[in-house]
């Protein structure tokens, strides 16, 4: 019995956890299962990052709860995929969502690096 | 690879782990995932760590995902509360009052049963009772203790009461008298200075001779009392009764074994004195029951103290915890399974209202389950609802429990300090939990079926409510049932506590005052000084308004809590019983408001006198003939010899024992170790309490006084306890009894607001309001009936029980049966019919136009 909880304003649900916009900005790139989106985390953050199925499905469920991202009944061909995989895609919220997280995130970066000077990778 | 089904098996029965409505939702890919993840980690290390990681994963999601959907429902569960907040608060009572009944009579069997004694080893300790080892000297007892077959140590105690302190500010406490070894045998040690040593016990009467015994161990409350903490107290010296005595330790905080003793002294022994009691230690490898035959055994060979008690029982060997529990472990059970009873109760009447919301809510849940939420999501969220009704009902029990337990600690008080009645400890807070788990899943699991049949059915055609009517009905049956066992329960112990207190006990209670006077360690110190003391006491009294008699006992009936007398022999013939050996003073009979059957009571002329005269009870003329044939004839025991001046009415001098033989002799030496003035007075004896306590007072301002009461409030003392155990039953039965109608009343009331319609139709069709409500008050009745019956049944056994853990209880007989069926049923038809009051309001013209 999920509830889903509209929020207006995606400034309110920030700031968003790492999990969350990681998940996020996988499926900015479109739809995806459970699975593609952490091999995609675990490739992006190289290795760093790897989501437990239960940290990953938990906050899918709360995502959708917020209207984040929703399932899409969409599939590929049933002979190529198994048919218990869940598809999602970002909402609109949800995009608007990661823009103001992104945004508070350079704004962070930005402060930091007046304060502390930006160091270049070796 | 072979270990995948295996892996698979496992992590399939993990993922069960979480909440139905997560789970339903993502099993399904997770298991899909581990699939995959599995078949990519290839070799032992990999399988390994994929392994630590999954349950790493599952060990923080798991509780997350279950306070998540918890969180869910209760949310849901408060907005349903707010729309009916009083059948929600009715619940929550009903629940409270069976949790919290169950949590405070717990705490008490907890501490007297469960808990373990401050002593070491404790399971290992004996209390021994008609048994009476070697105790005329020091030496023969310590040189039997040492030989036992059964015991490795053994130790002896005894009590009495002292005033302790100086002539101008004293206090009373109480002394025990112990073999030196008691407290090693214990295993308690000092928190200052030490214990008593070998060769401190000796032989001697009283308090004992002056020095080694002349000391004391004295307890943590009095130290701090008497000597503010002071660690110089060592050395320091104490009187009791103005005996003195070094004190030479403190004994630790709480330790107030035996009889809530705060003063420790080493044994004076003296042939004769079968006061004290033993306690021992058993051997390893020694078990109760060989203990139980060894000491039998051991108290034959030891027979000739045997012989004074020709009506002597077998010695009784019990562990010391039982001993202590004595009376009051058997009625905390019985408590308990009250208490167990109310709490079924609680629950049923909670399911069936529960099962009455499952079952209007039907279209809901059906909408519900329509829209996906699986069965099990929804018995889930109704189980959610129950744990939460639970836990607000075991929140507000807290409160009911801790009255409970004040009730209980005033009534019932532990033997030891350190039994404190407390609902902070871990068993009784682990009970409070388990409870509230399982009475929540006892009323929950009713709904939650119910709630499986929705979505079995799955339409809203189903709903015809005739399923959680009949499941409604057998609760209230079931109700009936337990209610009429608390019912018949309470009638009989009400029975018996009704026959305690109307028992013929050759006195008359009402309208006498009594005082305790001591002596000791006065000025008054000889035979002459004492009798003239009292003398005047009962000469000054004699002369207040509204007094019509007075004079004065060693012993109160009901008050003796030891054994002073023996067999008597009447012209040289033994009597068959012990009696018991009164002191008293002129006019006692008459104070006391007992019957003279032959001859005639003391006079002031015989306390002076020397001539050794005596005043028998009827239970021992009994067995010599008619009182009148009593009289003139020489009693004997040992030596000494009386002659019998008259024959009364016998006493019961102690409350467990009734029907014990006197024999009354002439005080002449009052006030030792205590002596009780019985004033007789015109009016209230409340009343009169002031003025006697200042008249007596004012004899000797230095004398202890105390306990000044009337005859009727020591007896309401004696008999507190029984009474608690009464009126806690009758609370019982009063509360399971008014649960059982509002079960009864809101099944009715629930059918009747259902059937509004079809009764209206049937109204419109020509039937009467009153032949609907007949008819419904049949239908109500058929449950009341058939839990009657059951209840019969349960009463039977019920009875049988009670019979067997209370003394006096005894099954109720068919009248009273037959009235209780009867009261019942009249109580249930007339809710019924005040449940059916609607129809007879029903508008029917509406209901057609509606139609």
């Amino acid at each position: 019995m999920s509830r889903i909880i509209l929020h207006d304003n995606p400034k309110s649900l920030l700031p968003l956890s790492p999990t969350i916009f990681h998940i996020l900005l996988s499926l900015g790139g479109g739809e995806r299962h459970g699975y593609a989106i952490k091999r995609e985390i675990a490739a992006r953050t190289e290795g760093k990052l790897k989501l437990g199925s239960g940290v990953l499905y938990g906050s899918i469920s709360k995502m959708l709860e917020w209207g984040l991202i929703e399932e899409t009944d969409e599939r590929p061909d049933p002979h190529l995929d198994d048919e218990r995989r869940r598809y999602y895609r970002i909402t609109n919220l949800g995009r608007r969502a990661a823009q103001a997280e992104a945004a508070r995130m350079r704004e962070l970066v930005e402060r930091a690096a007046e304060t502390f000077g930006v160091r270049k990778h070796a | 690879m072979p270990e995948e089904p295996v892996s698979r098996k496992i992590y399939r029965w993990l993922l069960k782990l979480y909440p139905a409505g997560f789970r339903e939702t993502y099993a399904g890919p997770m298991e899909q995932e581990f699939r995959e993840e599995l078949t990519e980690s290839t070799g032992a290390w990999a399988l390994a760590l994929l392994w630590i990681r999954l349950l790493i994963d599952l060990a923080v999601t798991i509780p997350a995902q279950v306070a998540r959907e918890f969180a869910q429902d209760a949310r849901h569960t408060f907005l349903r509360w707010a729309v009916r907040p009083w059948q929600t608060a009715c619940a929550i009572l009903a629940l409270a009052i069976g949790i919290g009944a169950n949590m405070g009579v717990f705490s008490v069997v907890n501490a007297l049963l469960l808990s373990s004694l401050p002593f070491r080893q404790p399971e290992r300790l004996a209390s021994f009772q008609l048994f009476f080892p070697p105790h005329d000297s020091p030496k023969r007892f310590h040189e039997w203790r040492k030989q036992t077959a059964f015991l490795d140590d053994a130790a002896l105690w005894e009590t009495g009461d002292a005033n302790l302190g100086g002539a101008d500010k004293w206090q009373r406490a109480r002394v025990a008298q112990t073999s030196w070894n008691f407290f090693d045998l214990l295993g308690v040690h000092p928190v200052l200075g030490r214990t008593f040593a070998p060769g401190e016990d000796v032989e001697g009467n009283g308090w004992g001779p002056a020095g080694p015994n002349a000391v004391a161990v004295i307890s943590y409350g009095l130290w701090q009392s008497l000597f503010g903490g002071d660690r110089g107290v060592l050395g320091a010296t104490i009187r009791i009764d103005g005996h003195a005595l070094t004190v030479i330790g403190v004994a630790p905080p709480g330790f107030d074994y035996p009889q809530k003793a705060s003063i420790w002294k080493p044994a004076a022994y003296s042939e004769g004195n079968y006061g004290f009691t033993t306690i021992g230690r058993l051997k390893d490898g020694v078990s109760w029951n060989q203990a139980r035959s060894l000491s039998s055994a051991e108290a034959g060979r030891l027979s000739p103290s045997r012989e004074t008690f020709a009506n002597l029982k077998p010695p009784v060997v019990t562990p010391l915890r039982d001993e202590l529990a004595g009376p009051t472990k058997k009625a905390s059970l019985v408590l308990m399974g009250g208490a167990v009873l109310i709490l079924l109760i609680a629950c049923l009447n909670v399911a069936n209202l529960l099962t009455a919301r499952t079952a209007d809510r039907q279209v809901e849940l059906s909408i519900r389950s329509a829209l996906g939420a699986s069965r099990a999501r929804l018995a889930q969220q109704l189980l959610s609802e129950c744990l939460l009704l639970a836990l607000a009902g075991g929140t507000v029990g807290t409160l009911v429990a801790y009255a409970v337990t004040s009730v209980a600690a005033q009534l019932q008080p532990a033997a030891l300090a350190t039994q404190t009645y407390s609902m902070f400890n871990v068993q009784v807070i682990g009970f409070a939990i388990a409870t509230m788990l399982l009475s929540g899943f006892l009323f929950g699991i009713l709904p939650a079926l119910y709630a499986r049949r929705v979505h079995e059915f799955g339409t809203r055609s189903s709903s015809d409510g005739r399923g959680s009517r009949r499941l409604r009905e057998s609760l209230v049956a079931l109700q009936v049932m337990l209610t009429m066992v608390l019912v018949t329960a309470s009638i009989s112990l009400g029975r018996a506590f009704l026959d305690l207190m109307r028992a013929e006990r050759g006195f008359d209670r009402t309208g006498v005052v009594t005082a305790m006077v001591s002596l000791e360690g006065s000025r008054h110190d000889t035979k002459t000084k004492r009798l003239a003391y009292f003398q005047e006491v009962l000469s000054r009294l004699r002369r207040l308004p509204g007094v019509q008699v007075a004079s004065t006992t060693q012993f109160l009936p009901l008050d003796a809590n030891g054994f002073v007398g023996g067999r008597f022999s009447l012209d040289g013939r033994m009597a068959s019983m012990n009696s018991m050996f009164v002191p008293v003073m002129q006019n006692y009979f008459r104070a006391m408001g007992n019957r003279l059957l032959a001859g005639r009571e003391f006079t002031e002329a015989d306390m002076h006198g020397n001539t050794n005269m005596a005043i028998v009870s009827d239970v021992f003329a009994r067995e010599f003939g008619q009182p009148a044939d009593l009289i003139g004839r020489k009693l004997s025991a040992g030596k000494s010899s009386w002659t019998i001046i008259g024959v009364v009415k016998g006493m019961d001098y102690m409350a467990a024992d009734a029907q014990t033989s006197q024999v009354f002799y002439p005080s002449r030496s009052p006030g030792w170790p205590r002596t009780a003035v019985v004033v007789r007075v015109a009016g209230r004896p409340g009343d009169r309490l002031a003025m006697i306590r200042d008249t007596i007072r004012l004899v000797d301002p230095q004398i202890p006084l105390f306990d000044v009461k009337t005859l009727e409030q020591r007896m309401a003392d004696e008999f507190a306890r029984p009474q608690f155990y009464k009126t806690a039953v009758m609370c019982f039965a009063a509360f399971a009894f008014v649960l059982a109608i509002f079960g009864l009343y809101s099944i009715v009331s629930y059918s009747v607001a259902r059937a509004t319609h079809a009764m209206g139709v049937r109204m419109a069709l020509g039937a009467r309001p009153a032949s609907l409500r007949a008819s419904l008050l049949f239908k109500g009745l058929l449950p009341v009936a058939q839990g009657v019956i059951l209840g019969v049944a349960g009463t039977l056994l019920s009875g049988k029980l009670l019979e067997s853990l209370v003394e006096g209880a005894k099954s109720v007989n068919a009248t009273a049966c037959v009235a209780e069926i009867l009261f019942v049923a009249v109580v249930a038809a007339a809710a019924i019919w005040v449940a059916t009051r609607p129809i007879a309001r029903l508008d029917v013209m509406e209901i057609i136009r509606t139609e």
